[in-house]
C-alpha cells in the first residue's frame, strides 16, 4: 500500500513529505523542541513587550544610573537610568525584526537566482554563479561594515545590507538543489505533458528543492541577528534611542566593571535567539533527510 | 562428499519502528567441499540476510544473530572471537556483493584493493602482493591488468568492476566463495560471461560456491543443489535437477511455472503467483505462504510445517504432497 | 592532476580579477572625501587650489578606471599606498601588524582542531548515546555563542572578576614569552570555540556517512580489522567534505579573528582594518580588503588541490 503511494507522489512531482508528519518528527526531535520553545518564548517578548516589561525603556532616570539589579530594577539600570530588563525585552523587537526581514529577503533573492541559475543554466548561470563566488570571497562581517558605512546608519539600511550579502548561501544552496532535481523523470514526464518552463519550475521543482532552504532559513535567522548585534556593536546600524541587543552591548562594554549584566544580559539574548534557531534548523535538517527516517541508521559497528 | 559448512537453526532478527521482524528464521542447511549452492528466494526472503551472518557482518543495531550456529572447519562460528572472524573473512570464507558501482572503495586504487586480503592474511610485501594481484585480474580476463593496477573504480565499467570483486575474493584461494546476486547489477550478456568465469574459477580451485540470486535460469545452469527461501525460511532443498523436473512445494512449483518459456505459444498466458509475500514483522499464522497457497488446508493456517523428507536428498516444509 | 590544478588557478584569477573591482567600487561609495575630511584638521589647507593638489597628488583627479588600473599596477609592485590616517605607508603597517595576526591564526588552529576532530570521532562512534547528544549540543552552543559575547564573558570572568589574564593588549612573544602566551590564551580560544563546533559536527556527519558505505562493508569482509577500516577505508573518503568545509567557512574565521583583534586589542591586521573601516581611510580599507580576498582565494585553492588529492574522480571534471 505504501509502495503506491510513494509512487504516484513522485509522478505529479509533489514533495514526498507529508506536511502533517513533518510537524510531528520536528517536534519529537528534543533538541528541535528546545530549539521552538526558546524561539516561542523570544516572540512572545517581542510581541507582548509593552506587557511584559515592567518600566517604559525610554524613561531615564537620572538619579539612578548604572545601578546593579534591585527589586524595583530587576536587571539595574543603565547610563541614563533607565531599566535594564525593559530595554532588553524592547530590544527583542528590532533584533528579531531585523533579523526576519533581512532573511526574508535573503533567503527570497537567493532562491529565485539560485533557481534561474540552476534550471536555465548556460549564462545565466555563469553570470549568477561568477557572483556569488565572488561574493564568497569577502568575509561577509567586514563588507558588512563596509557597506554600512557607506550606506549610512539605520535599521532599514542594516537590513538591506545584510540581505545583500548573504543571498549567495542562497543561491548556492537552491542551484545545488535544482541541478540534482532537474534530471528527474518526473520533471522529463512534465515536461512530456506539455507544461510551460515556469509552472515547471514553481510547481515541480521548487517544492522538492526546498527541504535545505527551509533548514537554510532556520539557520540564517540566528546569523542575521547575529550580524546585526555586531555592526551594531561596532557603532555602525542602529542608532539611539532605538534599544536593540546590540547597542546594549556596545554601551554596556564600557561599563563592564561596573555594571556587567549591562552587557551580559543582552549579550545571552543573542545567544539564545542564535542557539534557538540553530537547534531548530538541526532538527528540521535531521526530520526533512529521508535517509535518516527510520530504522535505517548505518552504523560504524557491524562485527558481531 | 565432506560436509564443509554446517548451519543450524540460524535466526536473525531486525528491531524496526513496527517491532521485530524475523529475517531469517531457523534454517538450516548444510554445503559440501567442492559444490555449488543456489540460493534462490524472491527480494526480502532473508537469502542476503543469511549470507552476511555467515560472516558476521549484520549491521548491529538493528540486526542481531538470535541463535543457531554455525560450523565451519569443526568451529562454530558464531562464537569465535573478533580475531578468529577476521581471519576467516576473506581468506577463507570470501563474499562477493550484489553492488559493483558502490562495493568499491572510490578514493583507493584497484590494484590496492585487489592485493589487500594478501597484504593481511598472508603477509606478503607490496611488491609481491601486486604481482599476484595482477594475475589474479589477468585470471578474471581484465585487459591490461598491468597497466590498470593503478587506476580507480570510476574508471572501470560494471562489469569490469564485478569481476574485480571477483579476483578479489579469489586471492587467498578461500574454501567457500559466497556470490550475493553477483550479476543482477550487470548486463544480460556480462552476466553469463561472468557466471562461467565464477564457475571455471571455482571449479579450479576446488572452492564451493553459495550462489544467491533471484533468477531461476542461473541456478538451473550453475547450482548443484539448491536451496528455496520464501519469508526468512527455507521451504524446499533438492538438487538443481530434481528441483526443475519435479519441484514438490507449492511456492516452487507456482515460481517454475511463473517463468515464461522459449518454445512457448507466445500467446500463453502467464501464470504469476497470486498475492504479495508477507510483511515480515507482521506475519500470518501457520505457514508462511499459506494466503497464496492453491493447494492449502486447514493445518496450513494454524501450525507452521517443518522441512521433512520427501525423497532422495530432497526436502519440503509443507504439510501435504503436491 | 597538474591539468586540475591550473584549471583552478586560472579560475581563481577571474574571481580575483572580479573582487578587486568589487572592492574598488565599495571603497570609492564611502561618503566623504577624505582630503577634505584631513583639511578640516589642519586648518591651514582650506584652500582649494591646495585641495586640488593634494587630489591629483593622490590620482583622486582621474578617471575611474584610470585609477583602477594604477591601484593594481601598484598593488602588485608592493606600493599599496599610503594611510590618509597615519600617512604611513600600508604595505608596512600590513608588515608590522601580520606576526600577531598569524600567532592568533595558528592559536586557533590549535584550538580548534584539538577540540573539533577528536570529538568528532568520539561522537560519531558514541552515535544516539548520552554522550554523543551532550557533545553535539555543546557543538551547536559553541557556534551559536556571539564572538563578542564570548570575549565580553570571558574577559569579565578572568579579566575583571579573577585576575588571571590580561583583558587586552599584546606582548610580542619574542620579548616575555610568558606574557604574550597569557594575552592570547583567551583570543585564541575565543576564536577557537566558535569555530570548533562546527568541525565536530561535520567530522562526525561526514565519519557516520562514509562507515554506512557499501565498501566499508567490503573493506570488512575481506577481514580487516576495525581500526584498519577506519584509517585506511573510511578516513580519505570522510575528509572530503570536512575539508571543503572548511575552505567554504574560512571567510567566517577572518571575520571572526577580525571581531577578537578588536575585543582584545591586539594590534594585527584585523583590527587595523576594523579601525580604518571608521576613519574611511581608504587605501587601508582597500588594501586590507584585497589582501583578505587574496588569502581567502589562496586557502580555497588549496582546499581545491587537496580535494583532488583525496577524490580522484573529481580531477577528471
Amino acid at each position: 500500500m505504501n509502495k503506491k503511494n510513494t509512487e504516484l507522489s513522485i509522478s505529479t512531482g509533489k514533495p514526498n513529505v507529508r506536511r502533517k508528519s513533518l510537524v510531528f518528527d520536528v517536534l519529537s526531535h528534543k533538541m528541535a523542541l528546545v530549539g521552538v520553545l526558546i524561539i516561542v518564548s523570544l516572540l512572545c517578548m517581542a510581541v507582548f513587550a509593552p506587557f511584559l516589561a515592567p518600566h517604559n525603556p525610554n524613561d531615564q532616570d537620572l538619579y539612578r544610573v548604572l545601578e546593579g539589579p534591585t527589586w524595583e530594577h530587576l536587571l539595574g539600570t543603565d547610563d541614563v537610568g533607565r531599566d535594564l530588563l525593559s530595554r532588553v525585552i524592547f530590544g527583542a523587537r528590532i533584533s528579531l525584526i531585523i533579523g526576519i526581514i533581512s532573511t526574508f529577503i535573503s533567503a527570497l533573492l537567493g532562491s529565485m537566482l539560485g533557481l534561474i541559475a540552476g534550471y536555465k543554466g548556460g549564462m545565466a548561470d555563469m553570470v549568477i554563479m561568477r557572483i556569488t563566488d565572488t561574493f564568497m570571497c569577502l568575509p561577509v562581517m567586514v563588507m558588512l561594515l563596509v557597506i554600512v558605512t557607506v550606506l549610512g546608519p539605520g535599521v532599514e539600511n542594516i537590513i538591506i545590507a545584510i540581505s545583500v550579502l548573504t543571498w549567495t548561501t542562497f543561491a548556492r544552496i537552491m542551484r545545488g538543489q535544482v541541478l540534482s532535481v532537474r534530471e528527474s523523470p518526473y520533471i522529463e514526464a512534465a515536461h512530456a505533458d506539455g507544461a510551460s518552463e515556469l509552472r515547471i519550475m514553481f510547481k515541480n521543482i521548487l517544492p522538492n528543492a526546498i527541504s535545505p532552504i527551509i533548514v537554510a532559513v532556520s539557520i540564517m535567522l540566528g546569523r542575521h541577528i547575529m550580524l546585526e548585534s555586531i555592526a551594531t556593536f561596532l557603532g555602525l546600524g542602529v542608532q539611539p534611542p532605538t534599544p536593540t541587543w546590540g547597542k546594549a552591548l556596545r554601551v554596556g562594554y564600557s561599563y563592564l566593571e561596573i555594571v556587567p549584566l549591562y552587557s551580559i544580559a543582552p549579550g545571552l539574548m543573542i545567544t539564545l535567539a542564535v542557539l534557538g534557531f540553530n537547534f531548530l534548523g538541526d532538527g528540521l535538517r535531521d526530520a526533512l533527510d529521508p535517509r535518516l527516517r527510520g530504522e535505517g541508521d548505518k552504523l560504524p559497528e557491524a562485527a558481531l | 562428499m565432506t560436509k564443509l559448512l554446517s548451519v543450524n537453526n540460524l535466526s536473525v532478527h531486525f528491531s524496526s519502528g513496527r517491532g521485530i521482524v524475523k529475517a531469517v528464521d531457523q534454517i538450516s542447511y548444510d554445503l559440501n567441499a567442492g559444490e555449488t549452492l543456489g540460493i534462490v528466494g524472491e527480494s526480502g526472503c532473508g537469502k542476503s540476510v543469511s549470507a552476511l551472518s555467515l560472516l558476521r557482518l549484520i549491521p548491529n543495531p538493528p540486526g542481531q544473530i538470535v541463535s543457531g550456529e554455525i560450523l565451519f572447519e569443526g568451529r562454530d562460528l558464531l562464537k569465535a572471537s573478533k580475531e578468529e572472524i577476521c581471519d576467516i573473512r576473506g581468506n577463507k570464507i570470501a563474499m562477493i556483493f550484489q553492488e559493483p558501482m558502490t562495493s568499491l572503495n572510490p578514493v583507493l586504487t584497484i590494484g590496492h584493493q585487489v592485493r589487500e586480503p594478501l597484504l593481511v592474511h598472508k603477509r606478503m610485501g607490496k611488491k609481491q602482493a601486486a604481482a599476484e594481484a595482477i594475475k589474479a585480474l589477468k585470471k578474471v580476463h581484465i585487459p591490461d591488468s598491468d597497466r590498470r593496477f593503478a587506476e580507480y573504480p570510476h574508471q572501470f565499467s560494471g562489469g569490469m568492476r564485478q569481476r574485480t570483486m571477483v579476483a578479489m575474493g579469489l586471492t587467498c584461494a578461500p574454501k567457500i566463495i559466497i556470490a550475493d546476486e553477483p550479476t543482477t547489477a550487470l548486463d544480460v550478456t556480462i552476466q553469463a560471461q561472468l557466471l562461467r568465469l565464477m564457475k571455471q574459477l571455482t571449479t579450479e580451485t576446488g572452492a564451493a560456491l553459495i550462489l544467491i540470486t533471484h533468477n531461476l535460469g542461473i541456478i538451473a545452469r550453475y547450482a548443484d543443489r539448491v536451496n528455496v527461501m520464501y519469508a526468512g525460511r527455507i521451504v524446499e532443498k533438492a538438487s538443481a535437477a530434481d528441483l526443475y523436473k519435479s519441484p514438490k512445494h507449492p511456492y516452487t512449483i507456482g515460481l517454475m511455472a511463473s517463468v515464461p518459456k522459449l518454445d512457448q505459444d507466445v500467446k500463453t498466458r502467464l501464470h504469476p503467483i497470486e498475492g504479495q509475500p508477507p510483511d515480515l514483522a507482521d506475519m500470518p499464522q501457520g505457514c508462511a505462504f499459506h494466503p497464496r497457497c492453491r493447494y492449502r488446508v486447514e493445518k496450513c493456517c494454524v501450525k507452521s510445517p517443518q522441512l521433512r523428507i520427501v525423497s532422495h536428498d530432497h526436502e519440503i516444509a509443507c504439510w501435504i504432497d503436491v | 592532476m597538474k591539468r586540475y590544478f591550473a584549471r583552478r588557478l586560472l579560475y581563481a584569477l577571474l574571481i580575483l580579477f572580479l573582487v578587486s573591482i568589487l572592492i574598488f567600487s565599495i571603497a570609492r561609495l564611502l561618503p566623504g572625501d577624505p582630503i577634505q575630511a584631513a583639511a578640516t584638521q589642519n586648518l591651514d589647507l582650506a584652500n582649494e587650489e591646495i585641495l586640488n593638489d593634494l587630489r591629483s597628488q593622490f590620482g583622486l583627479d582621474q578617471p575611474l578606471h584610470i585609477q583602477y588600473v594604477v591601484w593594481m599596477k601598484d598593488f602588485f609592485n608592493g606600493d599599496w599606498g599610503t594611510s590618509f590616517g597615519s600617512g604611513e605607508p600600508v604595505f608596512e603597517m600590513f608588515v608590522r601588524r601580520l606576526p600577531v595576526t598569524l600567532e592568533l591564526f595558528s592559536g586557533y588552529v590549535f584550538w580548534s582542531f584539538l577540540i573539533g576532530f577528536p570529538l568528532g570521532v568520539i561522537s560519531a562512534f558514541k552515535r544516539n548515546t548520552i554522550l554523543d547528544a551532550t557533545i553535539t549540543s555543546t557543538a551547536i552552543v559553541g557556534i551559536s555563542v556571539p564572538v563578542i559575547w564570548e570575549a565580553i564573558v570571558l574577559i569579565y570572568l578572568f579579566s575583571v572578576h579573577y585576575r588571571i589574564f590580561p583583558p587586552s593588549g599584546y606582548v610580542p612573544f619574542f620579548e616575555n614569552p610568558m606574557e604574550n602566551i597569557l594575552c592570547m590564551i583567551m583570543p585564541t580560544f575565543v576564536l577557537g570555540t566558535h569555530t570548533a563546533g562546527m568541525y565536530m559536527r561535520y567530522v562526525r556527519s561526514s565519519l557516520l556517512e562514509v562507515l554506512g558505505q557499501d565498501y566499508i562493508r567490503t573493506a570488512r569482509a575481506k577481514g580487516l580489522t576495525e581500526m584498519a577500516v577506519i584509517l585506511r577505508h573510511a578516513a580519505k573518503p570522510a575528509m572530503i567534505p570536512v575539508v571543503t568545509v572548511i575552505g567554504i567557512d574560512w571567510g567566517y574565521v577572518i571575520s571572526g579573528s577580525f571581531l577578537v583583534e578588536y575585543m582584545f586589542a591586539l594590534p594585527g591586521f584585523g583590527r587595523m582594518g576594523i579601525d580604518a573601516i571608521a576613519a574611511r581611510d581608504y587605501p587601508v580599507i582597500q588594501a586590507t580588503l584585497l589582501i583578505v580576498a587574496l588569502f581567502i582565494l589562496m586557502v580555497n585553492l588549496a582546499v581545491d588541490l587537496l580535494y583532488g588529492y583525496l577524490d580522484p574522480r573529481v580531477r577528471v571534471k
